[in-house]
């Protein structure tokens, strides 16, 4: 019977350019994450300030209706308008508040999938360790012991990675959330 | 005189949206970024309410709230959790470390107000 031999060679280079491949694209990944962060850090910070400055100019245009309503006659047409644009500012900031809200939920989800990102960077690593130099001459019992060693690595740093990454965020929208007084 | 609230997240763009809402219905607001920096100003001032996220580094809110509990001028002090975790078992923990309350972000800023007026008052 033809013995077959395990072409170790091809294997350990398969194994070394997954790591490797694998290794790249996820630093794109997490270039990109690092990127979406900062931008929607920025953003919200714009966003946060210039809503505050309207705001408070709108309050101060407020003050000096309420001043001016006081001083002349407003028939109660007139009022009730005035009553109902306040009511929708107020609708609408409140709104606003809550929606502005979405970069700390956000940012939590892309540190933990940057977590996981890097993870996976480990496990790609530990692959790329398991790539050296093998002993050709017992080359079915290395290989056995290398893939042995490799799944239980694997199984390692897969169940330490989902074990320290627990959701936290668990929101699909930006609906408020519960409140429970103890 | 109003009253003074802490509000504790590391998260600044939701600092901003809290101390908005809370100044807006006329409370004090004191700011810290992390369960330390919150630790070291409710010992600087003792303050009428806590507001405090849990998910923060250095210190998060569960260890904050043990610290401050045991504290002889926080032993009664209101204090709440503003997170993003919603789950029995974290509210559980909440309770068990001495929160009086648990809000799960987003919030809604009339609600927020509601429910510090309801603990502390106007």
């Amino acid at each position: 019977m033809e013995m077959k031999t395990l072409p170790i060679t091809e294997l350990r280079k398969l194994l070394g350019a997954v790591s490797d491949h694998g290794k790249q694209h996820l630093v794109e990944v997490e270039a990109d994450l690092l990127q979406t962060t900062f931008l929607l850090s920025e953003a919200i910070e714009k966003l946060g300030a210039s809503f505050t400055a309207v705001h408070e100019a709108v309050t101060e245009q407020q003050h000096m209706l309420d001043a001016l309503v006081a001083k002349y006659a407003l028939d109660q047409d007139e009022l009730n308008r005035l009553d109902a644009f306040k009511q929708k500012i107020g609708e609408e900031v409140n709104a606003a508040v809550t929606s502005l809200q979405f970069q700390d939920l956000t940012s939590q989800l892309i540190s933990r999938t940057i977590k996981r990102v890097n993870g996976l960077k480990d496990l790609l690593h530990e692959i790329e360790t398991h790539s050296g130099e093998m002993d050709p001459s017992h080359e079915h019992q290395e290989i056995a012991k290398f893939l042995d060693a490799m799944s239980h690595s694997l199984n390692e740093g897969s169940h330490a990675l989902s074990g320290g990454l627990r959701r936290s965020v668990g929101q699909q929208d930006m609906a408020t959330g519960e409140i429970d007084l103890f | 005189m109003a009253k003074t609230i802490l509000a504790v997240d590391d998260s600044g763009s939701l600092r901003q949206m809290v101390a908005f809402s809370l100044k807006a219905a006329g409370y004090d607001v004191v700011q810290a970024v992390d369960g330390q920096d919150g630790l070291n100003k409710a010992k600087e001032k003792t303050v009428d309410l806590v507001l405090t996220d849990q998910n923060m580094p250095i210190m998060d809110g569960l260890t904050l709230i043990k610290h401050l509990r045991e504290l002889g001028s926080y032993k009664t002090v209101p204090i709440l959790m503003l997170t993003t975790e919603s789950s029995d078992e974290m509210k559980a923990k909440g309770k068990a470390a001495g929160a009086n309350g648990w809000l799960v972000k987003p919030f809604d800023p009339k609600r927020l107000i509601e429910v510090v007026q309801k603990v502390i008052g106007s």
